[in-house]
């Protein structure tokens, strides 16, 4: 298929509708859940205009004594206060954090996306459900509650007429809601297999759930003997409004209760429900409770910048502790984070060393620090005070004993863990800290990562061994350009495209398939050095920060302004850390680039390529810089191909194995995450399993051969430019 | 106690075969374009079995001295990083060139100036020309005893134990000090240097020292005047193999070919 100037227009009208999808898509809950609360005021409120003047009302605690409630009330808000005082002081044992000053309004809308909305709890649909119903009830019912309070206790009175009617709906309605949240949160705690929320399972879920439960259930009862006392008889219009405890007080009519009964039960079911609540509002000082506080505000906290940033250190030079070996090398934000975890085990769950079976489980590593904090911090925070040694305090060493080595060395940095927590937690940054104190501050790391490490320092690369030069991909391609700064753009193949054997062949498509746009580019060839990426992931800051410097000047000398990278590795260090060095290029993965190649004319993706295929999204180009549409694009744009997507995909892929210095690690644990995946890619059936990343490629072409020994049929994994380069007709001849 | 760990620096032994060449005429090795020289392996072994007994006994100086030219000084900072106390380059035109004869001569003269040495850790080999003379030849000069291919070196109570590797096994030999060990890669990986390490090693100034700062020598001794050694011809050595196919119509055929003709070549 051709495409015309006219096809071009389409796909931009297209793109504004998908983008226009997505942000929907985006917003969706946030969405429809807001405006469901809204229609329902509103609704109630023309219900209530329609009915009748009518002079309804109650008398607000017409059979008990509030003053207790205010007793209750002030010893609960110095609980509060209490609590954010000895948690504040603790945090701040921690570093200074000054980014939360920068990109406030980002903040501020963040805040609200994702600590009021939940935008992030909704990705687990059941939970979002339960979660949106609990919260907005226990919301709705702390509003209904304070309209009780003021009507009883302050001039003002305004729970009469209408308004009173619609209140009574309003407030039943939502403590309806809210018992069908706690039944789905109890289902899930009791019911459903070793569900995720019980891998680290603790009294206070159990007491805040059930505690939640009987407030629910008492709330209903004590409305329930009110009615039948006050309004069943004299005014059965207005008890139809609380529809639920008006079917409740029917049942209390057909045991034919006396008045004084009905008193005292209302009396006793009033306290129950008072006690409880108060009793359940101090968890949020001692309990996970506190995340409805701690989640909006560690949405605030969030990082504005990409998420493929790594924290420069700087002055490295002058550190007396490199990255971070004990609890108060954290800053207080990484402190206040620890705080915020709800143990709802969604970091776990996607987590791909622990999908393997490998000794990392993001939510354990953050409630083992945050145990140690607590156990560690006022020691830390009294030899402050005295002026003692605040390293000697610490028992135990939180980096080797209280998080294993081993634990911290089976991440990925895929951030799978990062997006998925609903209280905003950044669990990478804190793994690397540690890492950097385990490479600079210990030497320690296993032997795997240490010769990469070597070889980056004495070879500029990490592939030991390797038999290849970075000019070995150029035999057979006729005149390679070297980039002199008259080009357009520099082609940056990198170490794993040019010294990697089964890289090669990406390596030449794309070089050929960039060629053939007609664009202007050039290559550095025996120039190129690495950029420093396993070095920073590996946790050696220090070596990071010599390569990096070096090819930034390089680039500058060379008046390099637009890259084009087929690692997506290279494009994450290049985007989104080189300006951490003053070192600001236009940064296209090579999907991007042939995306636009052919939404411009310039490439002609014509012959048919018969398969199925399945497409796996890298890390790096997926989840941490967002680029899920080019590739798919491109993919879209090959006639004959169908996709097959792997159920695990996109924002929700699952990582290759091979991120986080992984590609030169041994693996620790059951099963190897590339063996994994390769599973998940046979199980689509397709022909073919393509990806943008030449460590991905790597580990498919080891992953597959070993879950699949019989070659017939077997999957084969392939570069999205190897798979292109085919659609297209010998494209030197484009050129 | 004053322990002295020999280092060289030589051409990367990872550099791709397709970049490694030799210059015919003049019988050298010509560097690769942009591949910087390594120190030996087997050099960054001595250093850390010198550096494990340092760590125990405590009291111990290390020096690390190269003989080569100004960019050895990269491998004499890596042994310094690594936790040696004080690096010397042995450097002069007149040094250059020279054989496993000379080399173990200089060094030899630079530890009889150093003094008091108590114990000299050497690579097994170095990883360019794999002789492994020059640690023996070190003790030969000296007059001191060697152990070579150690697996495992002490020093403790005045002696040097050495399990050195046999093709069967391993022997431990006890030596007076001073003695001179050749470490093998048994031993174990060299350390990971730390960061702070690095940077003091970055700050520490190496040490020079030239034909004139030894006394003993002549320039006709060493380098290529001393040498004792010639080198006739350097090459790269071309393997050539031949492919034959057995045919038959069977298994069994291909099998009994196959025997046939592995006796006409007096393999079997």
């Amino acid at each position: 298929m051709f495409i015309s100037e006219k096809n071009h227009k389409m796909n931009q009208s297209k793109a504004t509708i998908y983008s226009f999808i997505n942000f929907l898509n985006q917003y969706f809950f946030s969405f429809i859940f807001s405006t469901t609360f809204i229609l329902v005021i509103l609704s109630g409120l023309f219900l209530g205009i329609g009915i009748e003047q009518s002079t309804a009302s109650r008398q607000i605690f017409f059979n008990v004594s509030p003053w207790p409630i205010y007793l209750l009330l002030s010893v609960l808000t110095g609980l509060l206060v209490f609590g954010v005082i000895r948690h504040g002081s603790l945090w701040s044992i921690g570093k200074p954090f000054h980014d939360w000053r920068i990109n406030i309004p980002w903040r501020v809308q963040n805040t609200v996306r994702l600590g009021v909305m939940q935008d992030k709890v909704r990705r687990d649909k059941y939970a979002s459900v339960m979660h949106w119903c609990i919260s907005s009830s226990i919301i709705v019912l702390t509003f209904v509650t304070a309209q009780v309070a003021i009507e009883d206790d302050t001039p003002l009175h305004f729970l009469n007429g209408n308004y009173y009617l619609f209140f009574s709906f309003y407030g039943d309605l939502f403590g309806l809601i809210g018992l069908i949240g706690v039944s789905m949160a109890l289902y899930r705690r009791y019911y459903d297999d070793f569900h995720r929320i019980r891998w680290d399972e603790r009294i206070e879920d159990h007491l805040i759930l059930w505690g939640l439960f009987i407030i629910l259930i008492s709330g209903f009862f004590v409305e329930s003997y009110r009615i039948s006392i006050t309004e069943l008889e004299n005014f059965p219009d207005w008890a139809k409004w609380s529809f639920v405890s008006y079917v409740l007080a029917q049942f209390n009519s057909v045991f034919d209760f006396s008045e004084e009964l009905l008193l005292d039960m209302h009396a006793i079911s009033w306290w129950i429900h008072v006690l409880v609540v108060f009793f359940w509002l101090t968890l949020i000082v001692f309990t996970k409770l506190d995340h409805f506080l701690f989640a909006p505000i560690n949405a605030f906290l969030l990082r504005t910048d990409s998420p493929g940033r790594l924290s420069r250190i700087e002055n490295i030079e002058e550190q007396e502790v490199f990255g971070v070996g004990q609890i108060q090398d954290f800053n207080w934000k990484q402190l206040f984070e620890l705080d915020a975890c709800v143990r709802c085990g969604r970091c776990t769950e996607v987590c791909p060393a622990n999908i393997a079976g490998q000794p990392l489980s993001p939510m354990h590593l953050i409630q083992d620090l945050k145990s140690h904090f607590n156990e560690v911090a006022p020691l830390v925070q009294e030899a402050g005070n005295n002026g003692e040694d605040v390293r000697a305090v610490a028992t135990k060493a939180m980096v080797g004993e209280v998080i294993k080595e081993e634990t911290l060395w089976a991440c990925r940095t895929c951030g799978a863990c990062v997006q998925e927590c609903p209280v905003m937690i950044e669990h990478v940054p804190s793994i690397v800290d540690m890492r950097r104190f385990l490479v600079m501050d210990e030497a320690k790391m296993p032997q795997t990562a240490q010769a990469a490490l070597e070889n980056l320092e004495m070879r500029g690369h990490p592939w030991k061994g390797t038999a290849l030069e970075r000019t070995t991909w150029m035999e057979g391609l006729g005149d390679v350009p070297i980039f002199d700064g008259t080009q357009e753009f520099l082609y940056w193949v990198g170490c794993s495209g040019s010294l990697v054997e089964r890289n090669l062949p990406i390596t030449k498509k794309v070089f050929s398939l960039i060629q053939a746009s007609g664009s202007s580019f050039g290559v550095l060839g025996q120039e190129e050095t690495c950029n420093g990426d396993p070095a920073r992931r590996l946790g050696n800051e220090y070596l990071y920060q010599i390569l990096a410097e070096q090819l930034i000047d390089t680039f500058k000398q060379k008046n390099v302004q637009k890259v084009i990278t087929n690692c997506p590795h290279c494009f994450n260090t290049f985007k989104n850390e080189y300006p951490q060095f003053d070192g600001k290029f236009e940064v296209l993965h090579h999907t991007q680039f042939l995306e636009q190649a052919i939404n411009d004319g310039k490439l002609e993706p014509k012959k048919s390529i018969d398969l199925d295929i399945t497409y796996h999204d890298s890390c790096y180009l997926g989840r941490i810089n967002n680029e899920y549409d080019a590739p798919r694009n491109i993919l879209k744009s090959i006639p004959g191909l169908n996709i097959i997507e792997m159920d695990r995909t996109m924002s929700k892929g699952l990582c290759c194995g091979a991120g986080g210095g992984n590609m030169w690690q041994e693996e620790i644990g059951a099963r190897r995450v590339n063996h994994v995946r390769s599973e998940e890619a046979i199980d689509t059936g397709a022909d073919e399993l393509i990806s943008n990343c030449p460590f991905c490629i790597q580990m498919f072409e080891d992953g597959i051969p070993s879950v699949e020994p019989n070659e017939d049929g077997r999957i084969k994994p392939f570069d999205i430019a190897e798979v292109l380069y085919q659609s297209i007709d010998s494209p030197q001849e484009d050129n | 106690m004053h322990f002295v760990i020999c280092a060289k620096q030589i051409p990367d032994p990872d550099t791709p075969p397709s970049a490694f060449k030799i210059d015919e005429t003049k019988n050298e090795v010509v560097p690769a374009p942009g591949i910087s020289p390594v120190l030996s392996q087997f050099d960054g072994i001595a250093a850390e079995a010198a550096l494990r007994i340092k760590e125990k006994l405590g009291d111990v100086k290390i020096t690390v001295i190269s003989l080569g030219k100004e960019s050895a000084q990269a491998a004499i900072k890596q042994v310094l990083a690594m936790g040696a106390d004080e690096g010397l380059l042995l450097e002069d035109d007149a040094f250059e060139n020279g054989d496993h004869y000379t080399t173990a001569l200089v060094l030899s003269e630079a530890i009889k100036k150093l003094g008091d040495v108590d114990a000299i850790f050497c690579g097994r080999q170095a990883a360019d020309w794999d002789m492994g003379q020059v640690g023996l030849g070190i003790a030969q000069l000296l007059e001191i005893p060697c152990a070579i291919i150690g697996k495992d070196v002490d020093v403790a109570d005045g002696k040097m134990t050495v399990q050195r590797v046999l093709l069967d096994g391993f022997e431990t030999v006890e030596m007076p000090l001073p003695s001179v060990v050749t470490v093998s890669n048994e031993l174990g990986e060299p350390r990971y240097p730390k960061l702070q390490q690095i940077m003091q090693a970055a700050k520490k100034t190496v040490n020079k020292w030239s034909l004139a700062d030894f006394e003993n020598l002549e320039a006709t001794q060493v380098g290529e005047q001393g040498r004792k050694l010639k080198l006739e011809k350097l090459f790269i050595p071309t393997s050539d193999s031949e492919v034959e196919i057995i045919e038959g119509e069977s298994a069994q055929e291909q099998a009994s070919a196959l025997v046939s003709r592995l006796k006409d070549a007096k393999i079997l």
